[in-house]
């Protein structure tokens, strides 16, 4: 039976999440600018636009109805939900018996749906463009998702994310397994497709055809912008803590001790720091892709995904 | 399986799968060079690990012949080509891209059924490696019935050549360095030979798209 | 109300209700009878099934006058659930044919549509069992050929009765091969000789009775009737066939493979899985083309029987290899589904009925801001498109959840080259699910979202009371459904045990939020529907909270939709369904084939103005151009050539009759002697 420490430290977690993501976005897009020969706007630079944008007035379309005034909340919502979900800094969670791995990639599709029918809502093309462009690239993205799941269920027995977690640790070998990197490789690749970072999507353009995600919430202002770009933040936080929690697990506090608590902050901030520095580089190197060629780099990762399977799966 | 050896194997296999799939993905002829440099480089760096683990000198020399002969020198014949014959720089495949790299995850997973029996009998770490050099000869056969522009089938040819030495390597430690460097030598006169056709192919008919040869039966 | 009563109340007034739309053809007290006999009917139905559930769960009491086993219990419970809404929904929807269309043929049809496949679940023999099959598929006909006015609808009705009649040949010859030597035609006795037969005929009889089911149900390739069927038939009939209809499909499959013959060799299994993985990918990726809102639901009720075939396969591959605990997540994953998808489907097929109740029309092009005009409807359609595209915590996520952890277990099976198939039905499963999310973000997103596209849409009016109620009876089923998985699906398991040597499901109930625990061998997970569906709650109430106690800026402003500069906004430069469903048209290009039309009028004076542009896009049928086309000109150009012998003259039909009495009594010589 979890104890309220447990309670505590899980709700605290979500909520470091929600402070740190906005820093995380700012020292990715602080690297790529001095990768890039710019200054740069300071780490700090997301916080104040989100100050910004929660005093600035909403303006909303005389064709807009219920559903674009509530589909941010829902998308901040969802989002929200799967921080308490994702191991961020301790295992076990109380509410690893509440969702799994497959209820968090269902989750972040409700913020998407919602996001999509919003886009759609006031009529216009770009946003119609932005939900059709982003719906496909969601739908394409699934099987990958879907097997590495499976491939990462397999080891553990389970699609517990806590188990998974605890079955790494215990297995140390099992962290450089081919499957398991395989399958590192294609979520990696989900990654950048699901959050909309090159060569999916560029976050920064400014041209209206180039953009999906962008594109369906070119409408929103105010409070409203703030709620979704902070929940995309968000949903770039929790990916990465996926990515190094599940398969580097080292650094996770397994007791609620101070100490182990503390060293998972420090690793947490480590390997978010890294797979910043990674991304930056990376979207630094790579253009941006035609959008019919996404599916190409969708079906790399869903190649990558079953490799993984076949190598952990079939060599048993 | 689970030694550091079984492993390294392992991942050294993959790095070489997963350059033959990049043959699928990427269309462009110099990307094509490139991802069979790379897979030279990472067949060579399979051989000198095989090499330190068993204490083999014949697989050190294997590594460094790969290392230079597939690594620097055919790329470098292979780019020269593909100046001199220019020509369009993509040309669309008969399947499209993200249908060849599905065939090509479901090839690997048919190698690794194919090579269950095999996987039983072998006692060598280095086994779980056979089924993903499988994968590459299945994967680069596949390229070579599915490409057009006769550059892309010659380099499908290579990568092939590299499945089966590879499968050599994780099979049996490697076979003895006369049949090695016999089937290497053998390779290198069809593409010699290959190279000699595509320029006359080329000089018939001002392209070296395949199918063109159809023309041949009018 | 004892047990024993309800029986012969479902009988008496579904019979009532046909009656009366006999007796009384038209006027509000004729629709509201019609419909109140089939209310009854249902509930009757409903606590049928639902007292037998609880007995077989707790234990204890009677057993139900003619219940076989619990598995009947859920279909009939299905039929009687989805009945309430539909008939209730009936009242509003026929009173546009008030002076158009006698209701006499619809009510009657209804009411004995409801009490055939009512009785199907209950009959324990071969002959009741064909006879309200028969049933079932006559009045759905006559059903279904309510608006033969309609164009479209005549060829619907010839496919459908045609395909029906298809599928029974197969049932019948299913059921005859099994049959004893003693002729008895009840279900144990059946079940007794089928442990008597060669390994060979079982399989011949399952192989027989999955084609003959699979047609009922839509599993590609036998899925073509559905598509026009469904869409041309009242819309309070479309969401009985979708919804309930089609599922008797599965009742049949779940009846040969598991209680007949007692469950079999692993590919049978397998070959249901394959089946169901194509027919789930077929399915949605043919929706996705569609722009009439009820075409696109029945494709898409093709992509959720898949789903259903997917636990229902992965079940029984698991009882060939002997994992019993992992056939019952399997079979357990496939009941809910067909449980939920009856709830979600229903109520889209209702939403849509009110939607083509408003506007007139089924095209998705010609509508647009209904979500202003008709605010109720456009709310349960948000849900019940929420639930079928699997989004937590509706009743689809928990379903495809618990499917998706049977295939999991896949990595039990000990051979590897068959288990391979589980991770494949996986990637199926997960592409079909996106893809339906991306298909009901246009389903709702074109029809009820931005401006409206044409006058209809503009003057649509918001469905009538007993529609809403209808529609929002099954909204509510849906969320309910997913709440309590953590009751259902062990009571779903408990239905299954028993079955085929099955124990009941690893499932338990754990902690304050119920969460649901699986525990077999290589399956173990947990969820809790209830506190996902608390804890989105909260956190949604949570932040206008937030944003008051940070003094978040509370100003709003309405103006123009943003359009580059331009001043006017008209409904013609809005994303069409046609538009928003291009991407995955040109990425699945090599299924699709597609080709497009386009001629552009110019202006007569000059190249550089255009007066208009006719757009046309098509895509290849595979199946109807390659399977069945070529089958039916055969049987065409045959049917031809037999009709050389109708000379229509009279001394040929007399010369028929004697040559064919001379021939038998020379056959009878021939033996008798």
């Amino acid at each position: 039976m979890p104890s309220p420490a447990g309670y505590a430290v899980a709700i605290a977690q979500a909520a470091l999440a929600l402070l740190l993501a906005p820093g995380l976005v700012g020292l990715i897009r602080l690297f790529k600018a001095r990768l890039q020969n710019r200054r740069g706007a300071p780490v700090w630079q997301p916080y104040l636009e989100l100050r910004k944008l929660f005093a600035k007035e909403v303006v909303v379309s005389t064709n807009a109805s219920w559903l674009f005034r509530a589909a941010p909340f829902v998308v901040f919502t969802s989002t929200v939900a799967v921080a308490f979900l994702v191991p961020v800094l301790a295992v076990p969670s109380p509410f690893d018996a509440v969702g799994d791995l497959l209820v968090v990639v269902y989750l972040l599709l409700l913020g998407t749906f919602f996001l999509a029918l919003a886009g759609l809502d006031p009529g216009s093309a770009f946003g119609g463009m932005g939900s059709s462009r982003e719906m496909t690239v969601a739908a394409l993205s699934e099987p990958t998702v879907a097997l590495a799941i499976f491939a990462l269920a397999l080891g553990a027995g389970s699609t517990n994310l806590g188990q998974i977690v605890a079955r790494t640790m215990a297995d140390p070998a099992s962290a450089v397994s081919p499957g398991y990197l395989l399958a590192f490789g294609a979520l990696f690749v989900v990654t950048l497709a699901e959050n909309g970072r090159l060569p999916v999507d560029n976050p920064a353009t400014h041209l209206e055809l180039t953009m999906i995600h962008e594109a369906m919430i070119l409408e929103y202002s105010g409070r409203y912008l703030a709620l979704i770009e902070w929940a995309a933040w968000l949903k770039v936080l929790l990916f990465f803590s996926l990515l190094g929690n599940l398969f580097v697990p080292w650094g996770v506090a397994t007791a609620l001790t101070p100490a182990s608590l503390g060293w998972a902050f420090a690793t947490l901030i480590a390997k978010l720091a890294v797979l910043g520095v990674v991304l930056a580089v990376f979207e630094t190197r790579v253009a941006k892709l035609r959008l019919f060629r996404v599916p190409e780099l969708l079906a790399v990762s869903f190649v990558l995904a079953v490799l993984a399977i076949t190598v952990s799966f079939l060599v048993r | 399986m689970d030694s550091a050896f079984g492993q390294l194997a392992v991942l050294g296999s993959s790095l070489v799968l997963m350059c033959g799939l990049t043959l699928l993905w990427r269309r462009g002829s110099s990307a094509h060079i490139a991802a069979f440099a790379a897979q030279s480089v990472a067949l060579a760096a399979t051989a000198a690990l095989i090499a330190v683990f068993t204490g083999s000198r014949e697989l050190w020399l294997v590594a460094v012949a790969f290392l230079g002969l597939k690594g620097v020198l055919m790329p470098i014949l292979l780019s020269r080509m593909d100046r001199r014959l220019g020509g369009p720089r993509e040309l669309e495949p008969y399947v499209n891209t993200a249908t060849s790299l599905v065939i090509g995850g479901l090839l690997v997973v048919l190698a690794y059924i194919v090579t269950r029996p095999v996987l039983e009998v072998s006692r060598l770490p280095t086994r779980s490696g056979m089924p993903l050099a499988m994968g590459l000869i299945f994967v680069s056969l596949f390229v070579i019935i599915s490409r057009k522009k006769a550059l892309t089938q010659v380099i499908g040819f290579l990568a092939l050549e590299n499945g089966i030495a590879l499968l050599a390597m994780l099979g049996t430690y490697g076979i003895p360095f006369i049949v090695e460097m016999g089937v290497f030598l053998d390779a290198l006169m069809g593409f010699l030979v290959m190279q000699i056709v595509i320029y006359r192919i080329q000089e018939t008919f001002e392209s070296i798209d395949v199918e063109q040869l159809n023309r041949l039966s009018q | 109300m004892t047990s024993a009563a309800l029986p012969v109340w479902m009988v008496t007034s579904y019979l009532a209700g046909a009656l009366a739309a006999c007796l009384f053809p038209r006027g509000r007290l004729a629709r509201w009878l019609t419909a109140t006999g089939a209310v009854i009917g249902g509930a009757s139905a409903l606590a049928l099934a639902g007292a037998e559930l609880m007995r077989s769960s707790l234990g204890g009491g009677q057993e139900a006058f003619h219940i076989v086993d619990p598995l009947s219990a859920v279909f009939l419970a299905v039929v009687g659930a989805i009945a309430i809404p539909a008939a209730l929904y009936g009242v509003g929807y026929t009173r546009a044919w008030e002076g158009r269309r006698s209701l006499r043929m619809p009510g009657a049809m209804l009411n004995l549509f409801l009490l055939s496949m009512s009785l199907v679940t209950l009959a324990d023999g071969i002959f009741w069992f064909v006879f309200f099959w028969e049933g079932m598929a006559i009045s759905s006909y006559l059903l279904v050929m309510t608006e033969a006015d309609e164009p479209g609808t005549v060829r619907a009705g010839n496919w459908y009765l045609g395909m029906t009649q298809f599928g029974l040949g197969f049932i019948l010859a299913a059921f005859f091969l099994l049959l004893p030597p003693d002729g008895s035609g009840d279900f144990t006795a059946l079940a007794m000789h089928a442990q008597t037969l060669s390994p060979g005929l079982r399989s011949l009889v399952f192989i027989l009775a999955l084609i003959g089911f699979g047609s009922k149900a839509g599993l590609v390739p036998l899925h073509v009737w559905l598509p026009s069927a469904h869409p041309a038939a009242p819309s309070h009939v479309s969401a009985l066939m979708s919804g309930v209809m089609i599922k008797l499909g599965v009742y049949g499959v779940l009846l040969f493979g598991l209680r007949l013959l007692g469950g079999g060799p692993a590919w049978w299994g397998g070959l249901v899985l394959v089946l169901g993985a194509v027919s789930a990918l077929l399915g949605v990726l043919y929706a996705l083309m569609e722009h009439d809102l009820k075409r696109l639901l029945a494709y898409h009720s093709i992509e959720n029987i898949g789903i259903i075939f997917i636990g229902v396969g992965a079940g029984m591959m698991f009882l060939g290899y002997g994992l019993p605990a992992l056939a019952v997540l399997g079979f357990v994953g496939g009941l809910y589904h067909t449980i939920n998808h009856a709830c979600f489907k229903g109520l889209l097929f209702l939403g849509a009925g009110s939607v083509l109740h408003a506007t007139g029309t089924r095209n998705m092009e010609e509508m647009g801001g209904l979500i202003k005009r008709m605010p109720r409807t456009s709310l349960f359609f948000l849900v019940g498109a929420a639930a079928i595209s699997a989004l937590p915590p509706l009743n689809g996520f928990v379903s495809e959840w618990v499917v998706f952890q049977a295939l999991l277990g896949g990595s039990a099976i000990p051979q590897r080259e068959v288990a391979v198939l589980m991770p494949i039905a996986v990637a199926m499963l997960a592409l079909a699910s996106g893809l339906a999310a991306a298909c009901f973000v246009k389903a709702f997103g074109i029809t009820f979202l931005g401006i409206a596209r044409s006058h209809e849409a503009r003057e649509a009016h918001e469905a009538p009371v007993t529609m809403q109620v209808a529609m929002g009876a099954l909204a509510l089923g849906c969320v309910a459904l997913g709440a309590v998985a953590s009751a259902m699906v062990p009571a779903l398991g408990r239905v299954v045990a028993g079955l085929a040597g099955m124990p009941p499901a690893p499932a338990t109930a754990v902690g304050w939020s119920l969460g649901l625990r699986l525990s077999a061998p290589g399956a173990v997970g947990q969820i809790s529907s209830l506190g996902i569906l608390l804890g989105l709650v909260l956190l949604l109430a949570a932040i206008p909270v937030a944003l008051w106690l940070f003094r978040a800026s509370r100003a709003l402003r309405v103006s123009d939709t943003w359009g580059c500069g331009r001043i006017a906004q008209t409904p013609r430069m809005q994303y069409t369904a046609t538009a928003f469903a291009e991407p995955l048209r040109r990425i699945f290009a090599a299924l699709y084939r597609p080709t497009e039309d386009v001629s552009i009028d110019f202006h007569p004076e000059s190249r550089y103005f255009v007066q208009s542009i006719a757009y046309h896009a098509r895509i290849v049928p595979w199946f109807e151009r390659y399977l069945y086309d070529p089958v039916i000109d055969r049987v065409t150009a045959w049917a031809g050539g037999v009709r050389a012998i109708q000379s229509g003259s009279l001394h040929a039909y007399l010369t028929y009759l004697v040559a064919a009495l001379v021939i038998l009594l020379g056959l009878l010589l021939l033996w008798g002697g």
